[in-house]
């Protein structure tokens, strides 16, 4: 292999971790409650603003940025949980996207209108220099959010089937009746997946921005991978958003640089069909 | 449903009856129309062309002492010509689609009741709400859509101030021609380009006029402006290692691009961005230590003290808070400009007599915010005065470096980066 | 004639001289045939996303296929763009077979995910076609050569073309309605287990209500090209077409015969008249309200506003036997 090829893989790699990362939050409210947030990738863009006004405002860095952001998109998931979804998800799965959209769009332009329309970047000493390692090249921002990206999903897979709490959840995403027999509080358990769903999502957005740009609309952007990744992956499995994730990065990453960028997202997309058709479950999720 | 259709009815025709009086009662201003992306995608860039239409409108109706030297509008107290009339100018949304383009058009046009319109920045919008002005018989004016069939419509009442692409690619050329005189190495030159109607336009036009000088095009990348990630491409780029390569990006891929190639350390020695992203007021704020030296394209490059872009400019600080036009708005400021002085020869809110006006545009190099030779329109309605400059980055911002008459500053070889 | 009938009729009236009324105002009356556009759209969605409820999140194939036929046909033979219609319809259905045999074996999102990738599979690959105008899309005839061409300066015309396209799409549909194939489609909509033991072939019937849904959003898309005159990838296959038929259906009440009329008649004129009375402003404040609107629906009646109806003798009923039950609501 050649070490451009070698570099393409790597940056690939981390790229995946990213996707795994920001996915993760999507499946674990997917398989949880069995309900799609369409507004999941503007939960990402908030937690990226969050970054971004850290920076502007306090001068802060990832350090600061990530704990913070992971609190308020965990509050703005529990909130949207007992606001909104928490009434929807019982009625058919359209009033789900229906009141998901409508919370993205709401969500979206009220960024806009508290932020403006404009780009915002952070700088790229704020993580670190890049570095150079057996002849690939390592950018430190994306490195630390590749890095963390692979700890977050893989605590958050250890928490659903390791811990008590984490088999409480996953009772009450079985039979939430049963469960509550069980003396499990079904709601309070939901609201707890929104809660790490949203923590999750926030600490990807505060990662994200040190090397990416924020603007009120790049949710849209993130979304679809989010969704193609957790689908793939198989609904409810971080795991699988893992597997999935680096999956897509790679080959996003090798077909871009081997056929053309333009194509990356077609052969994204067929590869997803094609799982679909022999695994309509995704790669890890359960039939 | 039965009880709903018919409030929104009654609902409707109570609006439109205030919508009605509203206009009628407003005698003493000039009405113009601007249709621009205000959310969506390309707000940013909206938004920027309206703040500096609105500078352009206060100093129209205000005055401005300093601009009143050089332009006759400056002086104040509205448009002479139709005895000290105020321009208002009324922005309408067109959300980044030719449908809400369209429709706010129509709006305009028939219940605000504008004399003229302006817009729309994306080609596609342009051609979907000229359509419905030029059905009903009221000019439109673009200052900023490039695409080139829009003037080939046989419309009669069209207008466009802006460069287009074929113009850019002979100002590259020309300029990459001069280098290789001056014994840089241009033996191969990449183009990357965003893959909308922009970035493979201005790049299919740019890779013939490339062909025909004899400057040979080695590598031609297309790719998605809304992509997650760019190190395959540059990674493509430094292996090839070329010796120019041109950009044209929207503002997110020209900061991935940015930062990307300074992240996987490579360069080459001529660096060109079409204008667009690494314009944007956000790209040149974040990026600008990240391309030092990097040539570019843009209709606006500041100017010397006392001229009509540097009053301007320092107007437009004030209004954005510090940013400086840009190449964007710029073009939008002339384009209402223009407009206003025609609707002021007219005399007149007579859509034909302003039409007229506009056909007889005749403005000088000096009264030009970016940097034209001038605004004078041929049959199909192009400016053909449409020039553009070439700039370089130094120090955080854009100075003008060619062509040599207008330059403010001298090329400064090879490309430096970060 | 019952208090019911005459609503009735005085509906069918207003509807049908709704054009007179906003006869002094051109932004009216294009109103009138924006809201019955979006109404095909979603009434076609609704065949396939509420009776057989299969969520399709990526109608903006067929949508755009229809545009694209009818530009097509006038850019590369020189046909009026209404000639494509009939080929649109024809390519969509056919593409809803290659596509639905897979995927609606899925259940669920997942088969919403699917549809969602297809959509942007299809939006990539227009782009790159040189015969599709690329990126920079395709425009139909800048002039009307002939009345053929549907290209018309009032909104008239394409009020009352629109409006018998969806009569009798809205007839079709409640023909299926009391027809097998409707019985068959709520069967499988309410458990698809059931009716395969019944000996339903839900495949089938799922793949039926697809084609046909899908032929008429493809009429909808060469309709939207003859009054708009443009189509670039984006206008024609973006993710927001897709949803916004969705949307519309669903708020007005999916699976119900006058939903997705409902909801465009609520959400065209939200959208129209909160981006003409904010949007010149700038910071999005359109889409602030629009967006807030939808959660609101969404949260208290997520069957649609149609529900309305329906629900209050049976909220009554319940709330007297349970009256906990009524205060979680």
């Amino acid at each position: 292999m050649s070490m451009t090829l070698l570099q393409v893989v790597v940056s690939g790699l981390l790229l995946g971790a990213v996707y795994a990362l920001f996915s993760s939050g999507l499946t674990l409210i997917w398989g949880m409650m069995n309900v799609v947030n369409f507004a999941h990738g503007d939960f990402v863009m908030l937690g990226m603003y969050t970054a971004v006004v850290i920076w502007t405002a306090l001068g802060g860095g990832p350090w600061a940025s990530v704990p913070v952001a992971a609190i308020l998109i965990a509050t703005l998931g529990v909130v949207s949980y007992f606001l909104l979804v928490r009434h929807i998800m019982k009625g058919p799965m359209l009033a789900q996207i229906l009141g998901t959209f409508g919370l993205a769009l709401f969500l979206r332009y009220a960024a806009f209108w508290t932020f403006g329309a404009n780009f915002r970047t952070l700088p790229d000493t704020l993580v670190g220099h890049s570095f150079v390692l057996a002849g690939i090249r390592f950018e430190g921002s994306r490195l630390l959010a590749g890095v963390v990206g692979l700890g977050v999903t893989l605590l958050l897979h250890v928490i659903l089937t390791r811990t008590a709490i984490g088999s409480r959840m996953l009772a009450v995403s079985e039979d939430a009746t049963a469960a509550q027999l069980m003396g499990i509080r079904p709601q309070r358990m939901q609201a707890l997946a929104w809660a790490l769903a949203g923590a999750a999502t926030g600490i990807a957005g505060a990662l994200i921005a040190t090397f990416f740009y924020t603007s009120p609309t790049v949710g849209e952007t993130l979304a679809i991978v989010a969704f193609v990744t957790v689908s793939f992956g198989g609904f409810g499995s971080v795991l699988g958003a893992l597997v999935a994730g680096l999956i897509i990065g790679v080959v996003e990453s090798l077909s871009a640089y081997l056929i053309g960028p333009v194509y990356k997202d077609v052969i994204v997309y067929v590869l997803f069909v094609l799982v679909l058709w022999f695994r309509p479950q995704g790669l890890m999720g359960k039939a | 449903m039965l009880k709903t259709s018919r409030r929104t009815i009654v609902a409707g025709a109570a609006l439109a009856a205030v919508g009605w009086a509203g206009s009628a009662a407003a005698q003493e201003t000039v009405k113009i129309g601007a249709v621009y992306p205000l959310s969506g995608n390309s707000a940013s860039a909206g938004e920027y062309s309206k703040m500096a239409m609105e500078v352009g409108v206060d100093v129209i109706n205000n005055g401005n002492a300093e601009l009143a030297k050089i332009m006759p509008l400056a002086k104040g107290g509205g448009l002479p010509g139709l005895k000290g009339a105020k321009i208002q100018l009324i922005f309408a949304d067109n959300q980044g689609t030719p449908a809400a383009g369209q429709n706010q058009t129509l709006r305009l046009i028939t219940e605000e009741k504008v004399a003229a319109v302006i817009g729309a920045y994306q080609s596609g919008i342009t051609l979907t709400a000229s359509a419905i002005a030029e059905r009903y018989g009221i000019p439109f004016l673009t200052p900023e859509s490039v695409a080139a069939n829009l003037t080939e419509r046989g419309f009669k009442w069209f207008f466009r101030t802006t460069p287009v692409a074929i113009d850019f690619a002979k100002a590259y050329s020309a300029f990459l021609k001069e280098q290789k005189a001056a014994g840089r190495k241009v033996d191969s030159v990449a183009l990357v380009h965003e893959n909308t109607e922009y970035g493979n336009s201005v790049a299919s036009v740019i890779a013939e006029v490339f062909g025909k000088d004899g400057l040979s095009i080695t590598q031609n990348i297309s790719y998605s402006a809304n992509s997650t990630d760019v190190q395959p491409q540059v990674l493509q780029l430094k292996e090839k290692n070329p010796d120019a390569l041109i950009f044209i990006s929207y503002t997110s891929d020209a900061i991935l691009y940015a930062k990307t190639m300074k992240e996987l350390n490579w360069k080459p020695g001529i660096m060109i961005a079409d204008d667009a992203g690494f314009n944007d007021p956000s790209f040149v704020k974040t990026m600008a230590s990240s391309v030092e030296g990097l040539v570019n394209r843009s209709a606006f490059a500041g100017g010397k003290p006392g001229t009509v872009p540097y009053l301007f400019n320092e107007l437009y600080k004030k209004k954005s808070g510090g940013a400086d036009l840009d190449d964007v708005s710029a073009r939008g400021l002339e384009g209402f400009l223009v407009m206003a002085d025609a609707i002021n020869r007219a005399g007149s809110t007579d859509p034909a007599k302003i039409r007229d006006a506009l056909k007889a545009t005749d403005l000088k190099a000096d009264q030009m915010v970016p940097g034209y030779d001038g605004v004078k329109f041929d049959d199909k309605g192009q400016n053909t005065l449409a020039s553009s400059l070439i700039t370089q980055m130094r120090g955080g911002q854009y100075l003008a470096i060619w062509p040599k008459d207008r330059a403010t500053a001298e090329v400064i070889l090879p490309y430096k980066g970060w | 004639m019952s208090p019911r009938r005459i609503l009735q009729l005085g509906v069918v009236v207003l509807v049908l001289v709704y054009p007179l009324l906003a006869g002094n105002s051109p932004v009216y009356g294009r109103l009138g045939a924006l809201v019955l556009l979006a109404a095909i759209g979603a009434s076609a969605w609704n065949i396939v996303g509420g009776y057989a409820g299969q969520v399709s999140v990526g109608h903006a194939v067929f949508f755009g296929v229809g545009a694209y036929s009818a530009v097509v046909v006038y850019t590369h033979l020189g046909w009026p763009p209404i000639a494509g219609a009939p080929l649109g319809m024809a390519i969509s259905v056919g593409i809803a077979a290659v596509i639905g045999v897979p995927t609606l074996r899925l259940s669920g999102h997942y088969f919403s995910m699917a549809t969602i990738a297809v959509a942007e599979l299809v939006r990539v690959l227009s782009s790159t076609s040189d015969f599709l105008g690329g990126a920079q899309g395709l425009s139909g005839p800048p002039v009307p050569r002939s009345v053929l061409d549907l290209s018309f300066i009032s909104a008239t015309p394409y009020y009352y073309i629109f409006l018998a396209v969806l009569v009798f799409l809205l007839g079709l549909t409640r023909w299926i309605e009391g027809a097998r194939m409707g019985f068959y489609l709520r069967a499988i909509k309410d458990s698809e287990r059931a009716a395969r033991s019944l000996g339903v072939s839900a495949g089938r019937y799922k793949l039926y209500a697809y084609m046909l849904s899908a032929a008429f959003t493809a009429l909808a898309g060469s309709l939207y090209l003859t009054m708009f005159g443009f189509i670039d990838p984006e206008s024609g296959f973006g993710i927001l077409i897709s949803v916004k038929m969705l949307v519309m259906a669903a708020l007005g009440g999916a699976g119900q015969l006058f939903g997705p009329l409902v909801g465009a008649l609520i959400l065209v004129p939200l959208e129209e008249l909160s981006n003409s009375l904010l949007g010149g402003r700038g910071a999005g404040l359109t889409f602030v309200v629009y967006g807030a609107i939808i959660v609101i629906i969404a949260r208290f009646l997520p069957s649609g506003l149609l529900s309305l109806f329906e629900r209050r003798p049976a909220r009554r009923d319940r709330a007297k036997s349970a009256p906990v039950a009524g205060h979680a609501d």
